[in-house]
């Protein structure tokens, strides 16, 4: 096979270009051209298609998953060649430069670090500077042994981001410089620490040298300093701004310097805290201090390792890059803030893995993989293996590992735990985000490539569910103390996590801490200043079901020994308590009544018990302020669909009260609610109690009636029927039940087709519904219909529309709603969420133009398919995820589909995207269809779109959505979510205003509050809680007066939640100047431009007409009279 | 625009431009005027109204009768006889189907036609009460002004012409005061009452049309059934629905059509049908494959598919 040669080439290419030990420009030049060379296997790689095909079956996902993994690391691989050619240029410089630096005789520490800074204003970056001026060794420089480039660039794995790429230059340090027992207590880190100083001065001191020079902490360890050089930005020589690098430098040692054995890390290698050097054994372990000396020793084995690797496995770099990409979107990076796991660690463990770690000693990976094939076991790896509770040993002796609490992923070869900068929190956060991508790489009906590669998953307001920024004052920092080194902020947040995850027990499933990062620092100071106070931030994801929990049991009373513990961990919270089933138990009781949320009780509390009030008051919670504009503040979950509870009994009510009823010529057979209302959805819960009146819409019911061939077979004579049976029930209902109010209502006056007629029926407790009737046979009979060619286009147009109607409020409506009320008490936070979006696009006028129904399927797609997330636990995460998703929807290329059961297989997926690209293909300029938005129950994808948004509000919604995504990135967490809430009127062409006794209207007051509103109405009864007047929105029916009598020509935008204006846009075509013509559907005025008018003498000829602006106004103003305030216009 | 144009043409295509001043409103107070096109009438099928009629282009959506009366009468023109507005909101005749029916089902009978004229009257009792008071126009709709008589017409136009050396006629003057029923709230207000008929009106509404319907339905099996008996000139017996054998409905036919599909047919039973499956396969994926390429080649030139966030 063609592919099989060309890998073979590209081994024998790769074997060839590694030579760790010696570096040179030579054969950084050699390297050049190695690149080129791999540039054209890759596309030698891009096959036949058949070949691709096959092999995609295999090896990838889906070919199309194939094809998307290949762009995208065509895309993120920098450019070697013309982007890096002034780094090599700058390294070479600086490989010199550090080659002549002058050795320095051995000199007292202190001593030293005074030389220093008084002739080069260098610091030593010392860890400790007490502890290092206070020994008795003397500190020297001579010339490294060796000068390597290390890490991803040497290994091609870099990747092109938004930032700067790091180049890593490993300087090995003189084994002669040691003694055999530096490594204790510091020892070699300070001796380094001074070399790195004496390394900074040589390069500052030399003549050539136009580099910036500053300290860092290499993956910010702090025992760990390095050099970053930044270009000069002079435009010179060895300018290499245009790179857009940095170069970091950074001490290694030789891997046979110190004995691995004394650095295991069950080993404890720093005695300062115990008196005496006594019996090691007996000695705390330091496995973080022992683990960063032995990666101070495993930069040279490790560099060996990756590029071995490469050479034995094609893909092995193309999965690095995978992997790479991958942790970035999930904010992991091998800096300790980051998480501790970065694109080293990757490689070093599917570099490992490749050698061992299977079952018999055999490797767990094959070299024969593809790429993508190493990026899925790895994640495979790294989600299903447990490493603290099983620390991983590899090709080692056992020794105390499990002990130690840690993740242990432990490479014997070269003697370091590659996890030793994990937490517990981020390692457990990087085995969820594992599960959570494993699970959606074997999705087979999801589009995992964007998930997975392109989305940024590490936005903390949309990753949990709760924030608290804990900030830390030195006193409490002061406290914290540890033998191993270790920060104190990182002895602070270990406290603080143990604390939490003990706490919270099962109602968060993960909390996180991450800290402050330290940057880089000028060479005049030893340390990073610490700038203003630090601030712990913890996120949650909470466990829906859990977090609103009232009482927590504890263990029996019998049970001594836990039971103290409890109490001794709750302290005066826990109290002994009988309950119902006779048990007595240590149990925790929290506050239902008060305003600040259960789960936040819960973490105040542990805070002010273990830190002190002081801690406690400066806590900040950032999440539960999104469940405010709608939301009863601390409701819980439970309680929101309660919400809705009265509507629902009502409605089971009804549907006692209807099949109970007797009298009527067929019997029913189904009743089923169609209303947002009855599927916990509507943006206002309906008011529990009260008489209803003009201030609440009725809900939507659909009644459907055993089959009959009584029935007319004629459309119109059906709907005549359908009123009749109306009569007929109210008839009935207002007999048989008392305090009930059935109502006849007419709608759809011009068509006889449509369904005209539906019932309002009120019951006294203020529950209102409207019932229509189903017929089945109308589906067949408008078919029919369709069907006839003879028919008059007028006449196909109603039909068309009679029948998008019928399936839209008598078939799809149904199961939306039934398949809806089933999600939301499936997912507590679904109900809220979505109402929280729909008040969203209602706040940014788009009522009329994005249905409830689709503004709920986008909700539900968000909630059924939450990667690269898992479900949303709060309203905020759901809202803000729904806005991004909104905001990065291509709705051109791509179709919603949302599947309510969770079984739709490829073929129907398929099906779907087919009948999607065919409207494409029809439509390409999206006149008719724009949105597409499908789902199990409606595969035909129209039913909610079909009547807008149309393209230019579609394409404002997502503009609207991504504004809204930049205005929560640049806000983070100081987030005020009524700002998002604020419509602009800036964007319309005019503004209608409402006048104030109507833009209030509807806005879920309470009917007492609006007497007065009604001026006119007075006699009707005075109030508005009047049946009379239920369903009554003057502005609905103004609005869409107005989008009947200006159909094509201008765009209107209402808040049907109380908006107090009407936005317009005049449509680019009526606006301009055309010839003649009589069925214009604008008001015109005659016009000729003046040249014209000049030129010729018969005006008549020349004039043309030109939409009237003002008179349309004058239109909208007249047809508003005593509701509109008054109309402004842009132009 | 204003400024370019001092003065608008008085006349545009062969009409006349009868601009006219609208009432400046408290929530709207720029100054406006409406342009409307008036010419005479020249229907394609001339009838004899032709001669008093004006055809007036680009009517205000609020026109009504009373507001062409009183416009004409202002400027000096003649009287205005009725006035029939075209693409206004689309007024269904509700019986439509049933006339249809009658009407196919009794050509060349006289005593049918007899009937015909009975249903007539009864449609008008068959209709559903009207949910407006008042109706509304699109945009930039026609009408057709018919006048009293021919006189009234050449008044006017005589009118016409003397128009705009004065003061502009205001639109709406003399409509005032409740002689239209009134735009704002009012109307939706009257709409939502008028979307309640007393049940009893409903019910003698929809009584008499589903009377009419069971008659013309019951005149429509009998002609059917007639047509059954007779032959036609060629001796041939026309194929009518209906019947104790008449033919099935289209719908049936397909379904049942759709099970005989693939019956007894076996798809793997000789070699070469299993070598065409495979063929199909491999080619079916090949094709996958190019259109995969062609999606991701799409989604390339959209720019930032392909690059992380």
């Amino acid at each position: 096979m063609d592919s099989h040669a060309t890998k073979k080439r590209k081994v024998e290419h790769d074997s060839s270009s590694y030579g760790t030990d010696e570096w040179t420009a030579y054969m950084r030049i050699d390297g050049q051209k190695e690149n080129l060379k791999f540039a054209k296997h890759r596309t030698a790689w891009d096959m036949t298609s058949q070949d691709g095909q096959l092999l995609a079956e295999e090896m990838y996902k889906s070919s199309m998953f194939k094809l998307q993994l290949d762009e995208l690391l065509a895309e993120v691989q920098p450019n070697y060649v013309k982007r890096m050619a002034p780094v090599e240029n700058a390294l070479r410089k600086l490989k010199t430069i550090i080659e002549r630096i002058p050795d320095r005789e051995p000199t007292d520490a202190v001593e030293a670090e005074k030389e220093l800074y008084r002739h080069h204003k260098i610091a030593v970056p010392f860890t400790d500077p007490e502890l290092a001026r206070d020994v008795k060794y003397k500190l020297t420089y001579s010339r490294p042994t060796n000068i390597n480039i290390v890490g991803s660039y040497a290994l091609k794995t870099a990747v092109k981001t938004s930032g700067i790429i790091s180049v890593d230059m490993a300087i090995t340090l003189p084994s002669s410089l040691f003694q055999e027992k530096d490594y204790l207590n510091y020892r070699y880190f300070h001796k380094r620490a001074y070399y790195l100083a004496c390394l900074v001065a040589g390069i500052n001191e030399d003549k050539d040298c136009k580099f910036k020079t500053r300290f860092c902490y290499l993956n910010g360890n702090d025992i760990q300093p390095a050099v970053v050089i930044s270009p000069s930005e002079d435009g010179g020589v060895d300018d290499f701004s245009s790179s857009r690098c940095d170069i970091r430098i950074f001490p290694t040692v030789s891997g046979d310097l110190f004995s691995n054995a004394k650095l295991l890390p069950d080993r404890n290698c720093v005695r300062r805290f115990q008196g005496s050097p006594g019996s090691t054994s007996t000695l705390a372990p330091t496995p973080f201090y022992n683990a960063t000396l032995m990666s101070e020793c495993s930069v040279i084995p490790y560099l060996k390792l990756f590029h071995d690797t490469s050479s034995r496995c094609g893909s092995f770099k193309d999965a690095c890059v995978l992997g790479r990409i991958w942790l970035q979107q999930r904010g992991f990076g091998g800096n300790i803030s980051k998480g501790g796991f970065g694109h080293f660690e990757w490689a070093a463990v599917t570099a490992t893995l490749l050698q061992g770690g299977g079952p018999r000693g055999q490797s767990l990976l094959s070299p024969s993989y593809s790429s993508y094939q190493l990026f899925k076991a790895t994640l495979q790896f790294l989600a299903s293996t447990d490493m603290v509770a099983n620390p991983l040993l590899l090709q080692t002796e056992e020794f105390g590992a499990p002990k130690l609490g840690v993740p242990m992923f432990y490479d014997g070869s070269r003697s370091m735990n590659v996890l030793f900068k994990m937490t517990l929190w981020s390692y457990r956060l990087l085995q969820r985000e594992a599960r959570i991508s494993l699970d959606m790489l074997r999705d087979t009906v999801a589009d995992s490539f964007e998930a997975s590669f392109i989305v940024k998953a590490d936005e903390p307001l949309q990753r949990f569910d709760l924030l608290a920024r804990i900030p830390i004052s030195p006193e409490i920092l002061s406290q914290q103390r540890s033998v191993d080194h270790k920060s104190v902020t990182a002895s602070f947040c270990q406290k603080l996590y143990q604390v939490l995850s003990r706490g919270a027990g099962d109602r968060a499933t993960l909390i996180y801490l991450s800290g402050p990062e330290a940057g880089s620092w000028p060479i005049n100071e030893p340390t990073p200043s610490t700038g203003s106070q630090p601030r712990i931030l913890v996120g949650f994801l909470l466990n829906s079901a859990n977090a609103g929990r009232v009482v927590d049991h504890g263990p029996p009373a019998e049970a001594k020994e836990e039971a103290a513990a409890f109490r001794d961990f709750w302290g005066k919270k826990a109290e002994l308590r009988r309950f119902k089933d006779g048990s007595i138990l240590e149990s925790l009781v929290w506050s239902k009544e008060s305003k600040t949320p259960i789960f936040q009780q819960v973490v105040l509390y542990l805070l002010d018990r273990n830190f002190g009030i002081d801690v406690t008051k400066a806590v900040t919670f950032v999440g539960d302020n999104f469940s405010g504009p709608i939301l009863m503040p601390g409701a819980s979950g439970t309680q929101t669909i309660a919400m809705f509870q009265p509507i629902m009994t009502e409605f089971n009510k009804l549907e006692r009260d209807i099949r109970t009823m007797e009298g009527l010529p067929l019997q029913l057979s189904q009743i089923s609610g169609s209303s947002p209302k009855l599927r916990y959805t509507s943006i206002d819960p309906p008011p529990s109690s009260g008489r209803p009146g003009a201030n609440m819409d009725p809900a939507d019911v659909v009644i459907l009636f055993e089959g009959s061939g009584r029935w007319p077979d004629d459309l119109a004579a059906i709907q005549r029927t359908k009123v009749a049976f109306l009569l007929k029930i109210a008839e009935v209902l207002e007999e048989s039940v008392e305090d009930i109010t059935a109502r006849t209502g007419l709608e759809n006056g011009d068509s006889s087709i449509r369904n005209i007629s539906f019932l309002d029926v009120t019951y006294k407790s203020g529950a209102a519904f409207r019932l229509r009737i189903h017929n089945e046979r109308e589906q067949t009979l408008l078919e029919r219909l369709l069907k006839s060619k003879s028919l008059e286009p007028r006449k196909r147009e109603e039909a068309i529309l009679a029948q998008s109607e019928y399936k839209r409020i008598f078939a799809q409506s149904r199961s939306h709603t039934q398949a809806l009320q089933t999600l939301c008490t499936r997912f507590v936070f679904l109900s809220p969420t979505i109402r929280l979006v729909k008040l969203w696009f209602a706040s940014h006028l788009l009522s009329r133009h994005v249905s409830e129904e689709l503004a709920e399927l986008f909700v539900v797609h968000i909630f059924l398919q939450p990667y690269p997330w898992e479900s949303p636990s709060s309203v905020m995460t759901g809202f803000l995820r729904t806005l991004l998703w909104l905001s990065r929807w291509d709705w051109r290329l791509d179709p919603l589909i949302v599947d309510f059961s969770g079984e739709m297989k490829v073929g129907d997926i398929n099906a779907i995207k087919t009948r999607f690209e065919a409207w494409r293909k029809i439509d390409p300029g999206m006149n008719r269809v724009v949105l597409f938005a499908a789902s199990n129950l409606d595969p035909e994808g129209l039913t909610w779109t079909q009547f807008g948004p149309s393209k230019v509000v579609a394409a404002r919604v997502t503009a609207l959505a991504r504004s809204a995504c930049a205005a929560v990135k640049e806000a983070g967490l100081e987030i005020v979510p009524e700002t998002l809430f604020i419509p602009s009127a800036a964007d319309y062409d005019f503004t209608i205003h409402l006048s104030s006794r109507f833009s209030s209207y509807r806005r879920g007051k309470k009917p007492s509050a609006k007497h007065t509103i009604f001026k006119n109405l007075q006699t009707h009864a005075g109030q508005d809680a009047n049946v009379d007047l239920l369903g009554y929105d003057p502005v609905r029916l103004f609005v869409e007066e107005l989008t009947n009598l200006y159909a094509n020509n201008i765009i209107f935008f209402h808040n049907s939640h109380g908006g107090t204006f009407i936005g317009g846009i005049w449509s680019p075509l009526a606006t301009s100047p055309r010839p003649w013509k009589v069925n214009l559907s604008y008001s015109t005025k005659p016009m000729v431009s003046q040249e014209e008018a000049d030129e010729d003498e018969n005006p008549e000829e020349v004039a043309r007409l030109v939409v009237n602006k003002t008179a349309i106004l004058n239109e909208i103003a007249r047809l508003g009279g005593d509701m509109i305030s008054r109309i402004e216009s842009k132009s | 625009m204003a400024s370019k144009t001092p003065k608008p043409p008085s006349s545009i295509n062969g009409y006349i431009v009868l601009p006219l001043q609208l009432q400046a409103l408290p929530s709207f107070k720029e100054p406006a005027i409406h342009f409307l096109y008036l010419r005479r009438h020249e229907a394609r099928v001339p009838t004899k109204d032709d001669a008093r009629t004006l055809f007036a282009v680009n009517v205000p959506f609020d026109a009504t009768e009373a507001h062409f009366r009183h416009l004409f009468s202002g400027i000096g023109g003649g009287r205005v006889d009725n006035v029939k507005f075209l693409g206004s909101r689309q007024h269904p005749t509700t019986t439509t189907t049933v006339e249809q029916l009658i009407a196919s089902s009794t050509k060349g009978n006289n005593k049918k036609r007899k009937r015909d004229r009975m249903d007539q009257e009864d449609k008008a009792a068959g209709e559903l009460p009207e949910t407006w008071d008042r109706e509304l126009h699109l945009s930039g709709s026609t009408a057709l002004i018919v006048f009293v008589d021919k006189g009234s017409l050449e008044a006017t136009t005589r009118a016409l012409k003397l128009y705009g050396k004065g003061k502009l006629a205001l639109w709406g003057k003399g409509v005032e005061g409740g002689k239209v029923p009134a735009l704002g709230s009012e109307r939706y207000l009257a709409h939502h009452t008028l979307c309640y008929p007393p049940s009893s009106t409903l019910q003698s509404s929809i009584n008499a049309y589903l009377t009419t319907f069971a008659a013309a339905e019951a005149a429509r099996a009998r002609h059917l059934a007639q047509k059954r008996q007779e032959p036609d000139e060629d001796g041939f017996i026309t194929v009518v629905r209906g019947g104790r054998t008449g033919p099935a409905r289209h719908e049936e036919a397909t379904v049942v059509a759709e099970k005989q599909k693939g019956k007894g047919h076996y798809r793997d039973f000789y070699r070469f049908q299993l070598r065409e499956e495979k063929k199909k396969r491999v080619g079916e994926l090949v094709k996958r494959f190019e259109e995969d390429k062609r999606k991701v080649q799409e989604m390339k030139e959209r720019r930032g598919r392909f690059k992380p966030q």
